[in-house]
Order: structure tokens, then C-alpha cells, then sequence
């Protein structure tokens, strides 16, 4: 019952702020707007003195930098004043062309009236409330640009689905290029659309708001924001965004900070498309297909493998000699020769496996060791060998093409468990992999203990892991 | 009195000579000029470059609220009203001018005496 009453809470306050935040931008927007007309035009164009009061004006104009509605309404209204005073000296007997030159020389230096109106309009409480308005429109944009995202990613998704469906029945197969990763690829694709989406929401939100409240022109507030854009969505796109990863999504990722720069500058005088009833609705039916989705596949994987990376573990056999589990060759003489019985007695190991390390979130592999223990081995040791993948149409086993192990980590051993932490999460390419156990005999060769365990896993960590992973 | 220094003078009063004449009720940036004028028999005659900023200035403090309006004589006028605000920063303003006019003709009344 709290539980409800929390989420009740939770789901009106992140509404209310939605609606205060969008409620915000559209009252900021209104200064961006095009503003008055001139409508008290002293001199009708063409007619003697009109280029000498336009060419006052835009000099004064040129040195407001305030948004659009501002600039019309100052420059109406000095028209207007011009059309007065000229009307007031030629009553007084000047001629129309001295009333204008004795007008404008009334108002002083344009470039100077620009800058002291410049400076009337921009107060440092404006300038304040102005910032705070951009960060609050910023995060009521990121939370709803997120929200469009998700709308935006899961409809591309079903399109490109629909696409490769299309083209297969047509006989038209195109290769997978997202490879065996449980959808790990896909999953991080959709999420890096998401957060790209409300990276340019929330940047141009900010730049819209803050330019309308502190009265600044949104090309001046527009490189504060797209500096702020840049340094926060550039941390959370490098760093911030931990979870599967592969080239098209790292691609993706560091394509945020730019959308967010982009975002700031691109068309920011005009006005945003407001989002129709339809929109709304798309996104509040994505949402609820996303969070029932994640609720299905957290169920899953909490009654199978618990929230280790490894997608799905598989183990090849016990060290039974060589026989492999009864499995067709799986290749493992790839790796070295089998020890000889001699050196390694039935009963030396009694059982292996290999799950999530608690504590640093490897993978971790480990066999059981008894009766004469290991007294004719040296350098023990774990080996892990890209392995092909394991399917219906395939038993898996040693990738061959592959003359050495891509990772390689000492056999500790504590007790009778001999054990070692592969990081495989941390590596790009070890999508399908085999750990097999090693060591050198008396005769100073390397022999294999056993056949080996494997499965397959996806690389776990930021857009900065990946691109410093070791190769 | 010789221009410069009435625009000495002048300086740092506009702000004072504006609330005063919108107290009387609202009116745009040439009638506010003109009705200075008027109300010191020609005495002060603001700066027109120096109005508009002072205008703006005293909107963006909450001093004064603008509107565009028709004009009784013709096209659409920026109209400024004094708001509450404006009527304090009016009084806090007068009661300045008020002591710094009494120190200064009390300062120059002595200084002619001597």
C-alpha cells in the first residue's frame, strides 16, 4: 500500500514538473517570437530622411542582441518616438529634412542608445533567474526527449524489422551484422537513440528558455548551453552509460554530445514543433511496452542465470579424459595435447564450472582438485580460446582459426579449488569463448587437464572501456 | 543656466523626474519627455537617448509595466503604468532629492552669505 501511495507520489510529481518545465519553455518562447511591427514609420520609404532613420535604427538594433520580440518592440517604439518628434519640429517650422537629422541627434549615437537599452534589458536578476529556468527547462526536456526516444527507437526498430522481413521473403537475406549477443547490440542502439534524443530536447529547451527569461538573443545564450551540453552529455555518453556495448552503439554515443551542440545552434531562432496528441500517446504506450518488456526479461534472466553478464553459460564438459560430454570433436587438441593418465590419475579433478565473480563481475572459472593433488604440474594455469558459436546447427567447440588463447590468467588455488577471474565482459571480442586448464608436465611441455567450459558473453562497461579495451 | 550644466544637473534625476509624471497616469516615451518639460515650465529636458534606457531599465525592476496600446492620436503606442513597486521607489527617491536639495541650498545659501 505505501509502495502504491509512493508511486503515486513519484508519477504525479515527475508529471507536474513536466508540465511546469514545458509550461515554462512556452512562456520563455514568447520573447523569441517576431514581436511588433513598426507601425508609427516616421518617413514612408523612399521619401527624403527614410534611409537615415533605417540606417539609425539597424545600427541601434545591431547592438541590442536581445531576442526577436524584444528588438521589434525597442525599434517600434523609437519609430514611433522618431515619427512624434519629427511631427512636433516641423510644426515648429523645420524642414522635414533638418526635423529628422535634429530627431535622431535628440536620441544621441545609435550604436550607444543600442547598448544602454542592451543593458537596461539584461539585469543580473534576469541573468539568474534566466540560468535557473534553463537548467529546470533542461531537465523537464531530458525526461520527455527521453520518453520520445524510446517512441522514436522502438518504432525504427519495428521499421528495420519489417524491412529485413520484407526483404527475406523476397529472398533478399542481408548479413547479421549484430552477431550472437542476445540482442545486447539492438538493446544499446535503442538506448543511445533514447538519451540522443533528450541530449537535443533538453540543450534546446535550456537555450530557449534562458534566452527568453534573461533576455539575452539565443545565438548568445546558445554557446553557454551548447559548452554545458557538451561537457555533461559528453561525461554520460563516454562514461555515464555503462551496459552492453559494440561499435554501433559506441558510434551512437559519442554522437550525443554533438547532437547536444547541434541542438543549441541549428534553426534555435525558430520556434519548436510542439508535440501533437498523438505523439503523447505513441510515447505513453512505448513507455508501457518498455517498462513490461523489462519486467518479462528481468523475470527471465533472474530464473536462469541471475544478472551475471554472461548471457547464457555452457558447460562442455567435465575433464573426463577427452571424451567431451559425448560431444562430436570440439577441437581441443587445438589448445595442447592431453596430459598423459600417467601424470594425472582419474580422480585429480572432481568437478569445475564457471559463473559471475561477485566481486569484481567477471567471469569466474574454477576447478575442484583431489586425491594427489597436482604434484607433477608447473604453471598451472586457466586459458580462454575463442570458441565457435553453440547453436541447433552447431556443437561449438575450439575456433581453429585461432592459434593461441586471447586470455590467459594463473590457476590460483586456495584450498582444493583451483580458480581464476576472466574479465570477459572487458574484452570486445569474446563474444563465444572456451577456458580450458593448463599446465607444464615433467617432461617441460605443455599439456591440456581437461577439456574445457564455455559460453558466451558481451562486452559490459562504458563507451571509455570499450574504446580502451585491449584488442 | 548654461546646457552642460543642466545636463550635469540632470544626471541621476531621470529616474525621478519619470516616476513623477507616471504617477498621474499612464503614458508613452514622447508624451513622458514632453510632460517633464511641461511640469518644470521647461527647466529639465531629459536626454531622449537617455529616456528609453531609463524606461527600460525601471520595467525590467518591476518598476514600471508596459503595454501597447492605440493611441488617442493615431498609431499603436508603447504605454509605461507605475506599479506598486514603483510607487515606493517613487517616495524612496523624492525623499532623497528632498535631503540632497536641502544640504545643497543650504551649502550654497551659506557659501553666497559668506
Amino acid at each position: 500500500m505505501i509502495a502504491l501511495l509512493s508511486g503515486i507520489v513519484i508519477l504525479g510529481g515527475v508529471i507536474a514538473f513536466l508540465i511546469t518545465s514545458v509550461a515554462l519553455v512556452r512562456r520563455s518562447e514568447r520573447r523569441l517570437g517576431p514581436g511588433p511591427e513598426e507601425s508609427g514609420s516616421p518617413v514612408a520609404p523612399g521619401q527624403t530622411g527614410a534611409a537615415q532613420i533605417s540606417t539609425f535604427l539597424d545600427r541601434m538594433t545591431a547592438e541590442l542582441r536581445l531576442p526577436a520580440a524584444d528588438v521589434a518592440e525597442v525599434r517600434a517604439e523609437l519609430a514611433d518616438h522618431l515619427g512624434d518628434s519629427i511631427a512636433s519640429l516641423e510644426a515648429e517650422g523645420f524642414e522635414t529634412e533638418r526635423a529628422i537629422l535634429e530627431a535622431l541627434g535628440r536620441l544621441g549615437p545609435p550604436a550607444e542608445l543600442g547598448r544602454q537599452l542592451r543593458a537596461a534589458h539584461q539585469s543580473t536578476r534576469r541573468l539568474l533567474v534566466g540560468a535557473g529556468g534553463g537548467v529546470f527547462a533542461a531537465g523537464g526536456g531530458f525526461v520527455l526527449g527521453y520518453l520520445g526516444g524510446i517512441a522514436l527507437a522502438l518504432l525504427g526498430f519495428v521499421a528495420v524489422s519489417a524491412a529485413v522481413a520484407i526483404l527475406a521473403a523476397v529472398g533478399l537475406h542481408l548479413p547479421g551484422i549484430f552477431g550472437n549477443d542476445n540482442g545486447a547490440t539492438v538493446n544499446s542502439l535503442l538506448y543511445a537513440t533514447s538519451i540522443a534524443m533528450a541530449a537535443a530536447i533538453a540543450t534546446r529547451y535550456a537555450v530557449r528558455t534562458s534566452a527568453g527569461l534573461s533576455r539575452h538573443a539565443p545565438g548568445t545564450v546558445a554557446v553557454f548551453w551548447a559548452v554545458a551540453g557538451a561537457l555533461v552529455f559528453g561525461w554520460l555518453a563516454i562514461f555515464g552509460m555503462r551496459g552492453p556495448q559494440s561499435w554501433p552503439s559506441v558510434g551512437l554515443e559519442l554522437c550525443i554530445p554533438v547532437v547536444a551542440v547541434a541542438a543549441a545552434f541549428v534553426r534555435i531562432e525558430r520556434p519548436m514543433p510542439h508535440v501533437g496528441r498523438w505523439a503523447v500517446v505513441v510515447s505513453a504506450i512505448s513507455l508501457v511496452v518498455l517498462v513490461l518488456g523489462t519486467i518479462v526479461v528481468n523475470a527471465g534472466v533472474s530464473s536462469t542465470s541471475g544478472s551475471a553478464p554472461l548471457a547464457s553459460l555452457i558447460v562442455c564438459s567435465e575433464p573426463d579424459q577427452g571424451t567431451s560430454c559425448g560431444q562430436p570433436d570440439l577441437h581441443f587438441d587445438a589448445v595442447a595435447p592431453m596430459a598423459p593418465a600417467r601424470w594425472l590419475p582419474e580422480g585429480t579433478f572432481t568437478g569445475g564450472g564457471s559463473g559471475s565473480d561477485p566481486a569484481s563481475g567477471g567471469t569466474r572459472v574454477d576447478d575442484t582438485i583431489g586425491g594427489q593433488g597436482l604434484s607433477y604440474w608447473s604453471d598451472v594455469r586457466f586459458e580462454a580460446w575463442h570458441a565457435l558459436p553453440m547453436d541447433a546447427s552447431s556443437p561449438g567447440g575450439i575456433d581453429t582459426r585461432y592459434s593461441a588463447p586471447f586470455a590467459v590468467q594463473a590457476a590460483a588455488l586456495s584450498g582444493n579449488d583451483l580458480a581464476a577471474v576472466f574479465h570477459f565482459e572487458r574484452l570486445r571480442d569474446a563474444t563465444w569463448w572456451c577456458v580450458v586448464i593448463t599446465a607444464v608436465g615433467p617432461d617441460g611441455h605443455r599439456y591440456r587437464l581437461g577439456d574445457g567450459q564455455g559460453g558466451n558473453s558481451y562486452f559490459n562497461g562504458s563507451a571509455w572501456d570499450w574504446l580502451t579495451a585491449p584488442q | 543656466m548654461s546646457g552642460r550644466i543642466r545636463t550635469q544637473l540632470l544626471k541621476g534625476t531621470t529616474t525621478l523626474l519619470v516616476l513623477t509624471v507616471l504617477r498621474d497616469g499612464e503614458l508613452y516615451g514622447y508624451e513622458i519627455a514632453q510632460r517633464i518639460i511641461q511640469r518644470s515650465s521647461g527647466a529639465f529636458a531629459p536626454s531622449e537617448g537617455s529616456l528609453y534606457p531609463a524606461l527600460h531599465a525601471l520595467e525590467a525592476d518591476g518598476a514600471l509595466q508596459a503595454s501597447w496600446r492605440e493611441s488617442n492620436r493615431g498609431p499603436r503606442r508603447r504605454y509605461y503604468k507605475i506599479t506598486k513597486t514603483g510607487l515606493g521607489m517613487l517616495e524612496e527617491h523624492a525623499n532623497e532629492w528632498a535631503a540632497f536639495s536641502l544640504g545643497m541650498s543650504q551649502a550654497v545659501g551659506g557659501a553666497n552669505q559668506q
